[in-house]
């Protein structure tokens, strides 16, 4: 048999995919094909950070991973770079909870928005030093400001969905 | 939670080594696609053909559905819209007067002077599935694909005005990279004057012409058709207006009408023969003097 709390562990892994790729759905829609000056937030970035920062094992990275080169390979990015650096900043933002388990909200803010911009620069470097052609920078500004006011949105609907989960974790 | 926090720490270096290995493989692909990227495009095409055509039964409903929300919201101004629709086909009628007539003139001058037309440029429509995804990159996926007999470098029109090319091609599916993602160039020609410049998306609507020998030649209103140099496209597709954008350069106004792309036709285009030996085509070997290649020939 499987413990309740495996099966739970992995009802939410699967969950977190489900957001996803209901995510990245709504993308595609061919509901305006023209540019658009004023991107959106990266909501997969938030939901991810959110959740890695309540409850990690439901995030491995192995499922991180997957997930952001399946969109990459989707939104025609160049694959790869992007995802390892997220990787990267989950661990940073992982090993910012070492010592309690429990931050307060604005750490967690604080820690979130400078991983944000730093994997936004990192991201635009490289590709730059590689002459990739990428976004206009005002553009990739815009969206990485849209993204860092959106988070605590992403936050707050993650945490009523995952507190009540956290309450029977505790419970086993 | 006590358990928890055991298993975490026990944990903790399988993780690092799971997330080292896994940024190496990731940074390692980036590199591979840099140095190698028409075939990790590929695997990108399949990838995106396997998944995207099994959302299909998805896709199309819930697109209809939101765009019938935002008809029944523009139901609001309904009255406006009427007002002018009539006053477009008021226009629009005196146009249709002229067209008439023009068609008949130029089946009538077609006929003097015996033009053959390009037999060879037909299309296959195809249905807009799914876009880019990404703010940043312009492009659609269309739900006809190599089974469909589409080639990589077709061209791809709305019926009105060129709308971009056929960039990966998957068994059901391809993609279209349009005219206004900052990867396109396409060689146009500007009429009347006749000039020839590249057209190159910058991800704003209104794409740039670059390349352009004497810009002093050219004025807002020109129209803009696509030229067959180097054999990309097949030559003479209405593209746009030229227009002077808000930073002074000169862009084109497409015609297309990229607001709602739903059905693209995919032009057909076979390469262009090539004439290879002009030389005994214009002269005889005998009169003038023997080509090197002979020449060659004659000595071994």
């Amino acid at each position: 048999m499987i413990d309740p709390a495996t099966s739970q562990r992995w009802l939410y892994r699967s969950l977190f995919v489900g957001i996803c790729m209901v995510i990245v759905f709504f993308q595609i829609l061919p509901l305006s094909t023209l540019p658009t000056s004023v991107p959106g937030p990266d909501l997969l970035l938030c939901l991810t950070f959110a959740w890695v920062h309540r409850r990690p094992e439901f995030v491995p990275p192995l499922l991180i991973a997957l997930v952001f080169l399946t969109v990459d390979m989707l939104t025609q990015r160049p694959p790869g770079l992007r995802v390892a650096l997220i990787l990267l900043a989950v661990e940073f933002l992982l090993s910012r909870h070492d010592d309690s388990s429990q931050m307060p909200f604005a750490a967690e803010l604080l820690f979130t928005v400078s991983a944000i911009v730093v994997l936004t620069l990192g991201y635009g470097i490289v590709l730059r030093l590689l002459a990739v052609a990428d976004a206009p920078l005002h553009l990739s500004m815009i969206q990485m400001v849209a993204t860092i006011l959106f988070y605590p949105l992403v936050a707050g609907a993650s945490h009523l969905l995952l507190s009540r989960v956290g309450g029977t974790g505790d419970l086993d | 939670m006590a358990n928890d926090r055991n298993n975490t720490e026990y944990m903790r270096p399988i993780r690092r080594i799971v997330v080292g290995g896994l940024v190496v493989f990731l940074l390692a692909l980036f590199l591979l696609w840099r140095i190698d990227s028409p075939r990790v495009e590929r695997f990108r095409a399949n990838l995106t053909d396997r998944f995207v055509p099994s959302f299909d039964w998805a896709l199309l409903p819930v697109t209809k559905a939101i765009e019938m929300v935002e008809g029944f919201q523009s139901y609001a101004r309904i009255y406006e819209q009427n007002q002018e629709l009539r006053r477009e086909l008021r226009q629009m009628k005196a146009w249709k007067e002229a067209a008439l007539q023009l068609e008949q003139e130029n089946a009538k001058l077609l006929d003097l002077n015996k033009v053959r037309l390009d037999p060879s440029l037909t299309f296959i429509t195809g249905v807009v599935l799914a876009d880019s995804g990404s703010p940043f990159r312009q492009s659609v996926l269309l739900n006809v694909g190599a089974r469909d007999g589409v080639v990589d470098g077709w061209a791809t029109t709305d019926g009105l005005g060129l709308v971009g090319r056929i960039s990966g091609v998957g068994r059901d599916s391809s993609r279209v990279i349009l005219l206004t993602d900052s990867n396109s160039r396409i060689p146009i020609t500007i009429q009347p004057s006749g000039q020839r410049a590249i057209l190159s998306g910058d991800n704003s609507a209104a794409p740039l012409i670059e390349f352009l020998e004497t810009p002093d030649a050219v004025r807002a209103g020109d129209s803009v058709v696509s030229s067959g140099d180097g054999g990309v496209f097949p030559a003479g597709l209405l593209v746009g207006q030229v227009a002077i954008g808000t930073d002074r350069r000169m862009r084109v106004r497409l015609t297309a009408d990229y607001e709602r792309l739903e059905f693209l036709r995919v032009l057909r285009s076979h390469a262009n023969e090539v004439i290879t030996d002009p030389g005994s085509l214009i002269a005889p070997a005998q009169i003038g003097p023997p080509a090197p290649s002979e020449a060659a020939e004659a000595s071994q």
